[in-house]
C-alpha cells in the first residue's frame, strides 16, 4: 500500500519508489502540454514556510499538469498571527475541502505530529535539516534515466552534510538500491556520528574524485555557515569542484547538484563550463530540475489514488 | 500524632539500621526505634511485608511558582512530591520573577507552608536575574533561608563571576549547585550529538559542553574550597572529570537524574518532545557510566530535575518545545525497579542517594529516622507492580518519557513531620476521599 504521507524517505519501500519512477517516466513520455486528469477536482494546498523556488514551482506545475487546483497558503497571510496553531490551520484546510498539503518548514517533526491527528495527506517539500524525500526520488529517477545502474554504484556526497536534508534522505534511499555511499566534507559539517554504520566518510575531497560513479555536490548553506568556516573562499579551496580538481575527476563521473548552485563555492564557474562543454551528458543538474515535475506528479497521483503497489 | 509503626523493614544507614523495626512517632519527631518496644497503648500501624525508609529528599525540582502557574504550582508540586515519597525538596530559582531576592524566596516558603505537604527549600539565584552578569545578594538570600545557590537552567558562563560566587557561598557555608554547560560549545543545541539526534537533523549539544564546564568548576573549587554540587551529570566524559577530581582530592558532590540513568537518546526518536531535556539523553555507554558512578559514589545523589510543562508547549515542534520532564512521581520506583531489583545497589544505597546525601548537602532535616529526627518517612510495598500512568499524576506536568513503564516500589504512605500526607496514593487536602481521621482500622484496610 502506498503510504498516507510522504514525510521521510523511510515512508517509502523500494517497491513504492519503483512505482513512482515508472509513473514519472509515463508522465514524462506522455507530457504534451495537455493536462492529465488524475487530480481533477482535487485541491492541493502549498504551504512553504522557508524560501524555495524550484521545489515550490515544480510542485505547483505538477498539480496543474494533473488537472488539480493549487491553493496557496502563504504563511504571512494565514491565521498564525491570530494565534491559531498550525494544527488548527491544517484541520481547517481539511474541512474546507483540501485533498493534500505540500509543505516546507524549518522545524522538523512539526508536520509529522500534525499527521497523527489530522486526516489529510501530507507531502514534505523539505523539512529543516531533516528530510527532503521528493528531491531524493527525483535524483534517483534522474540517475536511472541516465542509464546509471544503482546496484554497486559509487556515490560521493560532498559538502555541507550537517545541514543537508537532501543528504539525510539519500543516506536512507541509496543504500536500499545497493549504491555505495561515501560522504566527504569539512569536519565541522560532517560529524562522524551522522555517518550510518557501513558507510564511508573522508575529509579529503581530492581522495574521492577518481572514484567515478556519481559525484553529488550539496549546496553550501551560506545562510547557516556562520562559524563553520571563515569565508566561502576557504571552503572552496578545500571542497570546491574547480578546474584544478577536474584533472583529478574520473571522466566517467556524473555530476549532480540539488540546486541552487553557489557558483564559486562548491562548484566553480570555470569547472561547470568545462564539464558542460566537454561532457554535457555527465552533468545532470538541469535534468534533475526538469524531472522534479514528473516525479512529483507521480507522488501526488499515487498518494491520492492510494493504489496498491 | 502519636503512633507506632510495627513489622516493617527499616533501612537507615545513618543510624546503622537494616532490619525489622518498631518506630515510635511522637509529635513531629521520631521518639524511638527498636527491634521491639514492648506493649504500647498507642495506635499501631502494621507494616508486615513493607519497607520503611527515611523520607526522600529531592534537591533539584522546578516548582514554577511564582510566574508559571500553568505549568505547576507549589501546591501541586508538593502533592506530586509526597505522592512520590519525597518529604523535602529544593526548588530552583528560575521562576518569574526569579528567586534572586528575599521577597520571592519568602513567597515560595509561605506558599509551601500553607500547602503543608512537603518541606520546601528554595535555592537562591547565583546572579541577579539569572543573567550571569552580577552576583545576587547572596547574604540576603541566605538570611531568608535559601539552602544553596544556582542559576540552574543556564550556566554561569563567566568564570570570574563563578569564582566569586563560590567564594561568597563558602563564607555562608552553602553549596553552589552548578548547571554545567558551556554555551559557546552547546550553542542552540536541543539533542545529544549522537546518531539519533543527527539523523533527525537537529542541532546538538555535545558531551564536551558539559564536561568542559565541569572541569572549570572543579578547578575553581580546588582553589576556593566550599561546597560545590554538580547538577544533572549526563555523560561518561563528565564522569571522567569527576574521577579525575576525586583522585586529586577536590571536594565535590554530584547528582544524576532517573532519565539519564535509564534512557538514551533513542527515547527522543520521531521527535518525541517528552524526551527533550537539557542536558539531553545520551548513549548507552553514558548510561552505563552514570550507573557505575552512582554505585561507586562518584555521584552521590539522584535528583529528579522535575520540570513540568503545559502539554500545549510540549506539543510544539521539537525545536521550540521547552526542555524538561517531570520526575517526582516516578523517581523512586525507577530506582527500585532498575537499580535495586537488578541488584546494582542495596536498600541502604537507595536511602543514601535519595535521602541522606542530599539532606546533608543541603544541611536540612531528614535522611535518617534516628530518635530525635524529624518524623519524615516513606513506606513502600515491594510486591506491588503497576504501570506509570501520567493521567493520574498530581503534578500539573504530564511530560514524562516513562509513560506505561511497569514498575515496582511505588510508595504507599508518606509522612512529613509526624503527619500522614499520602496514603495509598491519596494526598491530604487533594484527594476528596483522603480520610478525615486516620485510625488503626482504616490503616489496616488501606495498606
Amino acid at each position: 500500500m502506498f503510504p498516507g504521507n510522504v514525510l521521510s524517505i523511510e515512508d517509502l519501500s523500494v517497491q513504492a519508489m519503483e512505482e513512482i519512477f515508472q509513473r514519472a517516466a509515463y508522465y514524462k513520455s506522455e507530457d504534451r502540454g495537455v493536462a492529465f486528469s488524475a487530480l481533477k477536482g482535487k485541491n492541493i494546498v502549498l504551504s512553504f514556510w522557508e524560501p524555495s523556488t524550484r521545489t515550490r514551482v515544480s510542485f505547483e506545475l505538477a498539480v496543474q499538469k494533473l488537472g488539480g487546483t493549487v491553493l496557496d497558503l502563504r504563511p504571512e497571510q494565514n491565521s498564525e498571527k491570530k494565534g491559531e496553531s498550525l494544527e488548527d490551520t491544517v484541520k481547517t484546510l481539511r474541512s474546507l475541502g483540501a485533498d493534500a498539503l505540500i509543505f516546507r518548514h524549518g522545524a522538523p517533526g512539526l508536520f509529522g505530529r500534525i499527521s497523527r491527528t489530522v486526516d489529510l495527506p501530507l507531502i514534505s517539500g523539505g523539512e529543516g535539516c531533516y528530510q527532503h524525500p521528493t528531491q531524493t526520488l527525483l535524483d534517483i529517477f534522474t540517475m536511472k534515466e541516465a542509464g546509471i545502474v544503482l546496484s554497486g554504484l559509487e556515490v560521493v556526497i560532498a559538502g555541507d552534510i550537517l545541514h543537508s536534508r537532501v543528504a539525510r534522505s539519500h543516506l536512507l534511499a541509496l543504500p536500499a538500491f545497493g549504491a555505495r555511499v561515501t560522504l566527504v566534507g569539512p569536519p565541522a559539517l560532517l560529524p562522524r556520528e551522522l555517518v550510518p554504520p557501513g558507510l564511508n566518510y573522508t575529509y579529503s575531497f581530492d581522495d574521492v574524485l577518481a572514484r567515478g560513479g556519481v559525484l553529488y555536490l550539496l549546496r553550501v548553506q551560506m545562510e547557516r555557515h556562520r562559524r563553520f568556516f571563515s569565508s566561502p573562499g576557504e571552503y572552496a579551496a578545500l571542497y570546491g569542484l574547480n578546474e584544478k580538481r577536474l584533472a583529478l575527476l574520473n571522466n566517467e563521473t556524473f555530476v549532480m547538484h540539488p540546486g541552487p548552485v553557489n557558483l564559486g563555492v562548491e562548484l566553480s564557474t570555470g569547472a561547470l563550463h568545462i564539464l558542460e562543454a566537454n561532457c554535457p551528458d555527465k552533468v545532470l543538474i538541469q535534468k534533475q530540475v526538469r524531472n522534479g515535475v514528473y516525479v512529483r506528479m507521480a507522488v501526488l497521483d499515487l498518494l491520492l489514488s492510494g493504489r496498491m503497489v | 500524632m502519636e503512633l507506632l509503626f510495627r513489622g516493617g523493614i527499616l533501612y537507615d544507614p545513618a543510624a546503622g539500621w537494616a532490619g525489622p523495626a518498631e518506630i515510635l512517632i511522637k509529635g513531629d519527631r521520631v521518639e524511638a526505634v527498636a527491634g521491639s518496644l514492648g506493649k504500647v497503648d498507642l495506635p499501631v500501624i502494621d507494616l508486615r511485608g513493607k519497607i520503611v525508609l527515611p523520607g526522600l529528599v529531592d534537591m533539584h525540582a522546578h516548582l514554577r511558582e511564582p510566574g508559571e502557574e500553568g505549568k505547576e504550582t507549589i501546591a501541586d508540586g508538593c502533592a506530586a512530591a509526597v505522592a512520590g515519597g519525597f518529604t523535602s525538596l529544593a526548588c530552583m530559582p528560575n521562576t518569574y520573577p526569579p528567586a534572586d531576592n528575599k521577597t520571592v524566596v519568602s513567597y515560595i516558603r509561605e506558599r509551601a507552608r500553607r500547602t503543608g505537604l512537603a518541606r520546601v527549600y528554595p535555592v537562591g539565584a547565583i546572579s541577579k536575574g539569572l543573567e550571569g552578569k552580577e552576583l545576587s545578594n547572596m547574604w540576603e538570600l541566605a538570611s531568608e533561608g535559601v539552602k544553596g545557590f544556582s542559576d540552574d537552567g543556564r550556566p554561569v558562563m563567566d568564570g570570574g563571576l563563578m569564582l566569586r560566587a563560590m567564594q561568597f557561598a563558602s563564607s555562608l557555608q552553602l553549596p553552589i549547585i552548578s548547571h554545567c554547560e558551556d554555551l559557546s560549545i552547546a550553542e542552540d543545541g536541543v539533542v545529544h550529538a549522537g546518531p539519533t539526534g543527527y539523523q533527525m537533523g537537529l542541532p546538538v549539544i555535545r558531551p564536551a559542553a558539559e564536561a568542559a564546564m565541569i572541569a572549570r568548576d572543579l578547578l575553581l573549587q580546588e582553589e576556593v574550597g566550599g561546597k560545590l554540587h554538580l547538577a544533572h551529570i549526563s555523560s561518561q566524559k563528565s564522569v571522567a572529570m569527576l574521577k579525575w577530581a576525586a583522585e586529586r582530592g577536590v571536594p565535590f558532590t554530584a547528582e544524576v537524574t532517573p532519565h539519564h540513568l535509564f534512557l538514551t537518546e533513542e527515547a527522543a526518536k520521531e521527535f518525541f518532545s517528552d524526551a527533550k531535556m537539557n542536558p539531553p539523553l545520551r548513549e548507552i555507554e553514558d548510561q552505563k557510566a552514570l550507573q557505575k558512578a552512582l554505585q561507586k559514589d562518584l555521584i552521590g545523589v539522584v535528583a529528579t530535575d522535575h520540570a513540568p510543562h503545559r502539554p500545549q508547549d510540549k506539543e510544539n515542534d521539537f525545536l521550540s518545545a521547552p526542555f524538561g520532564v517531570v520526575g517526582l512521581e516516578t523517581a523512586l520506583p525507577l530506582v527500585i525497579t532498575r537499580l535495586l531489583c537488578q541488584e546494582l545497589i542495596s536498600w541502604e544505597r537507595v536511602v543514601e542517594i535519595l535521602s541522606l546525601t542530599p539532606a546533608r548537602i543541603l544541611n536540612i532535616p531528614g535522611g535518617t529516622l534516628a530518635p530525635g529526627s524529624a518524623a519524615d518517612l516513606v513506606v513502600i510495598d515491594p510486591q506491588e507492580e503497576r504501570p506509570v500512568e501520567k493521567e493520574n499524576f498530581y503534578s500539573r506536568g504530564r511530560n514524562t518519557p516513562f509513560q506505561g513503564w511497569v514498575l515496582k516500589g511505588f510508595p504507599i504512605l508518606t509522612m512529613v513531620g509526624g503527619d500522614i500526607k499520602m496514603l495509598a496514593g491519596k494526598v491530604k487536602g487533594f484527594s476528596p476521599d483522603f480520610p478525615a481521621l486516620i485510625n488503626e482500622s482504616l490503616l489496616k484496610e488501606s495498606l
